[in-house]
């Protein structure tokens, strides 16, 4: 993986490939690294210019660069105060927030650098909703025609249009697309495998983190209740069944002793408004304040928990 | 017969053995592997969260209310006006969100617009407008709505030098269209001013936000007298009082709101955070003071009862109007486009507690009905019971009178 580096000017760039071996060789080698260089420098050239963050105004006629501003880690604040521990608990570098004008309209990019391909994937998930994807962007996405939501790995990219009345989407895929290309592609863990296909309801699936993740899905205590750590990555979807609607979170754990653990911890710390109506050796089923189930079970090195199950016969099943 | 199980067991076989595990996970998966106990045995520790930290709350409380004092002079009752010609075609219409602001809080008040204006101005009064600017153009309050208000103040005898457009930060107000040229005679002011060009690295030079002696250079816009002080230090960092003007345990009221306005309205806009709302009572629960980002992890609703609870709000904010006219139902406090709506909808009251209640309400079945997963914990709502034993709203919705006009 590539990672962007700034320049003096403040621009993202990436590296250029490495043309020479680095110890002296014969002039043989050296001309032929120098030929090796040309090329790339040429296929760079003939790529466009689009390897660079944030893209030059030329993705489409007449744009013009605005206000540039760049975030690292706890300064996120002063961008997304109020919404970026979610961002902070999955893994954030920084994000470079570029502004384009074309007379009173205005678009805005926004990279986001996560700490690696599965954070981009869970702040993603976070914010896809249902995906409606636009075509012609090469990465996954949804879109209207007021924002773009992309993801390419370690990169979770907003394109903004907030002119009122202003159809921009196919100069935000423009631009998309540009940036696209200045950020590697990279795979994230298998984590959602991990759900049982039958029954999941599509689009439902998210990866959690930690405890901010969690809550979104529901309060099983507060702090970092499953020992998540910010490291550790649990799935969750939601299923339809004849019983009805209901959710299931998997924690995979590196071994047996490590899920005991943390299911200890979990009954030790659950939450007060959730009533525990049947324990066992390696797991128990509670009861909550809507006078739904919910079951927590080890198996091996992994917690599976059932949540929002309308009857405790389906919690001890 | 059997009952079918309303879900399909994982079963003792985990689909993943130990060697896939590590390829699912990848290097985060192989170092768990290696330091797995050690890192459990540590999170032990660290993963109860600590007790709720103790405030200044009875400090506010000891203080005697007046007539004006929350939940106002309307407690419980909410009133909203929906006109769908307010925004269409996505821009907004100046002159019916005009005719939904005075119908509005003529249902609010049981009188017209000018008659409701004595019930709670007068015309000596300096009235500050608590606008929430993020999103600028997407999701922040409508301008199109403060003109409807200030036209209304300046119409009823007061001076537009005696109006304040304000929020938190100067910059923000800016970027959100209000400007000196939009409203002019108006006071358009940022409680503080943040050097964007430091919070964002461009620069090294601090000297534009940060004076010789280490303070910022905004601290004179807050009162030393009037605080919210809770058990929580603020980051130590130049970033962070950048943003935050101290970075102590106190978190100072603007004198805007101590020594200058005699009453505001608060104008916030309809949108979530997380599983909760970011409406009236977050719009002033962190908008009215400095060294708010200590607060969110500890306290977060919190915040939005106890600061409210202080005389500098709990006395002068006289009327709270939520900005429907476009809202945002999942992806808060911040601007998602995607799950922005045309809602054309405003929200009268003058108790935020049961306004923020009812537009809590609507928004988790919009959530619901969005298919957004939703969690209904009892935590998001605690606030406004907490509110009601304060005395500064009614946070059961049995009690709430929610009217349409």
């Amino acid at each position: 993986m590539t990672a962007l580096t700034d320049k003096a000017d403040g621009r993202f760039d990436f590296p250029m490939p490495a043309v020479n071996g680095g110890r002296a060789g014969t002039i043989e080698k050296l001309k032929l690294g120098r030929i090796l260089a040309a090329v790339l420098i040429l296929a760079a050239a003939v790529r466009g210019q689009g390897r660079e963050l944030p893209p030059a105004a030329d993705f489409a006629p007449d744009w013009s660069l605005g206000e540039k501003l760049v975030f690292v880690k706890g300064n996120l604040y002063d961008f997304i105060d109020g919404g970026a521990d979610l961002y902070l608990e999955f893994g954030f570098e920084r994000v470079l927030v570029q502004r384009y004008k074309k007379g009173e309209a205005e678009l805005t990019l926004e990279v986001y650098e996560m700490t690696d391909a599965d954070a981009a994937l869970g702040i993603y998930l976070m914010k896809c909703g249902v995906e409606t994807p636009v075509p012609d962007i090469p990465a996954r996405n949804t879109g209207e025609p007021a924002q773009l939501t992309i993801l390419k790995g370690r990169y979770f990219l907003h394109v903004n249009s907030f002119s009122p009345g202003a159809d921009l989407l196919s100069e935000m895929v423009l631009l998309a697309r540009r940036a696209l290309e200045a950020v590697a592609d990279e795979s994230h863990g298998r984590w959602l495998d991990l759900l049982p296909v039958e029954g999941l309801v599509p689009g439902s699936e998210r990866i959690v983190r930690g405890p901010n993740a969690l809550q979104s899905i529901y309060t099983l205590g507060e702090g970092d209740v499953l020992f998540l750590g910010g490291r550790l990555i649990a799935a969750a979807g939601d299923y339809r069944s004849e019983s009805g609607p209901w959710t299931l979170v998997i924690v995979p754990y590196p071994d047996e002793a490590a899920a005991s653990a943390a299911l200890s911890h979990l009954r030790a710390h659950l939450d007060s408004y959730l009533k525990v109506t049947d324990e066992r050796g390696d797991g128990f089923v509670f009861k909550d304040f809507k006078e739904k189930y919910g079951a927590v079970e080890r198996k091996g090195r992994v917690l599976e928990i059932r949540l929002n199950l309308s009857s405790a016969f389906d919690a001890l099943q | 017969m059997t009952k079918q199980r309303g879900y399909r067991s994982l079963g003792t076989a985990f689909p993943f053995k130990r060697r896939e595990f590590m390829k699912v996970g990848g290097a985060a998966g192989v170092g768990l592997l290696a330091s797995g106990r050690s890192l459990l045995a540590a999170q032990a520790q660290q993963a109860a969260p600590p007790p709720r930290p103790k405030t200044n709350i009875d400090e506010a409380l000891k203080v005697p209310r007046t007539k004006y004092s929350l939940p106002g002079l309307f407690p419980g009752k909410v009133a909203e006006v929906n006109d769908e010609k307010a925004m269409a075609d996505n821009v907004p219409n100046r002159d019916v969100i005009k005719a939904m602001f005075e119908s509005g809080l003529q249902t609010l008040t049981g009188k017209t617009a000018d008659a409701s204006f004595p019930l709670l101005f007068t015309a000596s009064d300096v009235v500050g407008i608590k606008v929430n600017p993020v999103g600028p153009g997407l999701i922040s309050t409508r301008i199109e709505l403060v003109e409807a208000v200030v036209d209304w103040l300046a119409r009823n005898g007061i001076p537009n030098k005696n109006i304040v457009i304000w929020d938190r930060f100067d910059y923000m107000l800016t970027d959100a269209g209000f400007t000196a040229e939009r409203f002019p005679g108006c006071r358009i002011e940022g409680l503080q001013t943040m050097d964007e060009a430091a919070a964002e690295g461009k620069t090294q030079d601090n000297s534009r936000w940060l004076r010789p002696d280490g303070t910022h250079v905004s601290t004179g816009n807050f009162d030393l007298d009037a605080y919210y002080w809770a058990d929580v230090e603020g980051p130590k960092d130049l970033a962070y009082l950048n943003q935050h003007v101290y970075n102590g345990k106190y978190s100072y009221f603007g004198k805007l709101l101590t020594k200058d306005l005699t009453k505001f309205i608060n104008i916030p806009v309809f949108k979530n955070t997380g599983n909760a709302i970011s409406m009236a009572t977050k719009n002033i629960g962190y908008g009215a003071v400095c060294n708010t980002n200590r607060l969110h992890a500890p306290l977060f609703l919190d915040v939005c009862v106890e600061v409210p609870a202080f005389p500098a709000v709990r006395d002068k904010m006289v009327l709270n109007i939520t900005d429907g006219l476009r809202a945002q139902y999942d992806g808060g406090p911040g601007p998602e486009a995607k799950f922005t709506y045309l809602y054309n909808t405003l929200f009268f009251a003058t108790d935020p507690f049961a306004l923020d209640l009812v537009c809590h309400n609507i928004l988790v079945e919009k959530r619901k009905s969005m298919g957004v997963r939703v969690n209904e914990h009892p935590k998001y709502t605690e606030y406004f019971r907490y509110a009601q034993k304060l005395g500064l709203g009614i946070g059961d919705p049995a009690v709430i009178q929610h009217v349409k006009s």
